[in-house]
């Protein structure tokens, strides 16, 4: 019952989406049906499986840094901004 | 157009020049291309130039790649360094890639030509190839109807004689679901199979690459090339691959075939009739027909809606006008520029990055997003019991053939649902192809789709290869 409590424009603010009225009227109703529809997991018997064993999804190797220089410089690249191999940010406060 | 066989032998053997074979699939792409909107971006005279550097290596006498001369199309969520990676979002309009793809490393090691980079739904969220902002993608059997999604370009560009192979991304079924409304061949293996670096994440415990072509035994040699342990993607896996286009038997005698209890329960009586007449060929070969209890497997979609939502969530944060995307130039404080800053964002991107962070939020997390992982889990605990009886289990690819263009606009909802058979696969780890097993009344193409473990995708390119030679 996620959306009783919950509408889609909190829902929208909660995630930092804009939405424009229309949107709004449009989600209200299709994330409504979609989380009424979702409710149907709540009735499966889960009890014999592990919180952690459900959560890992894979095997995952150990993380491994990167340290190619030149990929860093051509990834940095991309940014919107940047200054000194850094990602330029604007003054938010 | 030939298959990627038949073009890869023959340009190894020289009965065939490079030139020639990519000069065929871009004179097509040419030709079809503005009524079907397959590929949103052809590199011609790079093609044409990296065709000539390979007959010219044969005729110097080297020994070319499994896939010399292949023309190959792929999806806009993979990156090909230097050209343009943008997901069809108006998003990532200007990104150039910067490095290559694992997958594209690969295909360019075995001599395959790239010509372009195919249409898809928004950063692979849909199912219709609808959410593109270069516009839909037609299926080429009705230029009226859909070619399905996420990966529609790729499999209209097949289906249509452009290419002999492409790649796609398969989250939920976006390749074997396109493969099947088109009519042609789709193949996902299971998790961990393919590497992903490279691969722009909508959900990184479900995505992986598939490929699109026009027969089995093409599938599998494309197979063959991309499979394979590396160490850029942590999910990788280290066992070795098989020749998976030697490994076809000379029947399928014996060959176990699941069928899951109730499958066909909600079906339509024209897919129906296909998936029943398949079953029979299937035992008229040889094959065992064997009832299997997937009891979970009903609760796929929603489990799939769910984490795959949530995980989209987390992985389009990175699109923040900062590190990627657009950035809002007029931003009054950090919120309006972060909500800013995803305005260029479609619809069905902005609702599942909605409902995956609602999903994720403290308040109901254990009830949403925690009970879908517990229930993934049943469900793959399900396929693992159901493959100690059968080597294979057999469904529809997709509950329908090709809609028209618009419809479910208003009705999401039923798009979602028909969703069910292949993200099965994806909830599971599961490999699965899907293979064409006839037309319905308005000869439309039907597919019909194997399931198999995990490391064991010999066994379902088998039993579709042998299908598709009875058809």
């Amino acid at each position: 019952m996620i959306l009783e409590k919950d509408n889609a424009a909190r829902c929208a603010r909660m995630a930092k989406v804009r939405l424009s009225a229309e949107e709004e009227a449009l989600y209200e109703d299709q994330m409504k049906e979609l989380f009424d529809w979702v409710e149907q997991l709540s009735s499966v018997d889960t009890s014999s499986v592990e919180e952690t064993a459900a959560l890992r999804a894979a095997y995952l190797r150990p993380d491994q840094p990167i340290t190619d220089e030149s990929l860093a410089q051509t990834l940095v690249s991309q940014f919107n901004a940047q200054q000194d191999h850094c990602v330029k940010v604007k003054k938010v406060l | 157009m030939k298959t990627v066989f038949e073009i890869a032998s023959a340009v190894q053997n020289g009965t065939l020049t490079a030139r020639e074979a990519v000069l065929e699939s871009l004179c097509k792409i040419k030709e079809l291309n503005p009524q079907i909107n397959a590929f949103v971006e052809v590199w011609p005279e790079e093609a044409l130039k990296r065709a000539e550097d390979i007959d010219a290596r044969r005729e110097k006498g080297e020994k070319l790649g499994p896939l010399a001369g292949v023309p190959v199309g792929i999806k806009d969520n993979i990156l090909y360094k230097g050209h343009k990676a943008t997901c069809c979002s108006k998003m990532l309009e200007n990104y150039v890639a910067p490095y290559n793809a694992t997958v594209v490393e690969k295909l360019l090691l075995a001599d395959a030509v790239i010509v372009g980079r195919t249409n898809m739904d928004e950063f692979a969220m849909g199912s219709s190839n609808q959410t593109s902002v270069y516009g839909p993608a037609h299926n080429p059997v009705d230029f009226d109807r859909v070619p399905g999604g996420s990966s529609g370009g790729s499999a209209a560009a097949v289906a249509a004689g452009m290419v002999p192979a492409a790649l796609g991304t398969d989250t939920g079924g976006s390749v074997r679901q396109p493969a099947s409304f088109c009519g042609i061949v789709g193949v996902k293996p299971g998790y961990g199979r393919i590497s992903r670096y490279g691969v722009v994440a909508f959900s990184s415990g479900a995505d992986q690459i598939g490929v699109l072509t026009a027969d089995v035994k093409s599938a599998a040699l494309m197979l063959e090339v991309l499979c394979g342990r590396d160490t850029n993607d942590s999910t990788s896996l280290e066992d070795a691959v098989p020749a998976f286009s030697q490994r076809f038997t000379s029947d399928i005698k014996g060959l176990k075939v699941g069928m899951p209890k109730g499958f066909l329960d909600d079906l339509g009586e024209e897919v129906k009739e296909k998936i029943l007449a398949a079953a029979d060929k299937l035992k008229s070969l040889g094959a065992e027909l064997v009832e299997v209890d997937v009891p979970h497997a009903k609760y796929s979609a929603a489990c799939y809606y769910i984490i795959t939502s949530a995980e989209a969530s987390s992985n389009l944060a990175r699109f923040d006008g900062i590190r990627y995307g657009y950035s809002a130039p007029n931003a009054k404080d950090l919120n309006d520029q972060y909500e800013l800053n995803r305005a260029p964002f479609g619809l069905e991107v902005k609702k599942r990055i909605i409902i995956g962070s609602t999903a994720l939020r403290a308040e109901n997390y254990k009830a949403c997003y925690l009970q879908a992982v517990k229930v993934r889990e049943l469900i793959k605990r399900d396929f693992a019991e159901a493959f100690k009886k059968v080597d294979v289990i057999l469904t529809p690819t997709s509950p329908t053939t090709a809609f028209t263009l618009g419809a479910h606009k208003d009705n999401p909802m039923a798009v979602y649902l028909a969703d069910l058979y292949t993200c099965q696969g994806n909830i599971g780890g599961l490999a699965g192809i899907s293979v064409p097993c006839g037309n319905d009344k308005q000869g439309l193409p039907v597919g019909l789709q194997f399931y198999g473990p995990i490391l064991q995708e010999e066994k379902i390119l088998n039993a579709a290869y042998h299908f598709e030679k009875a058809l």
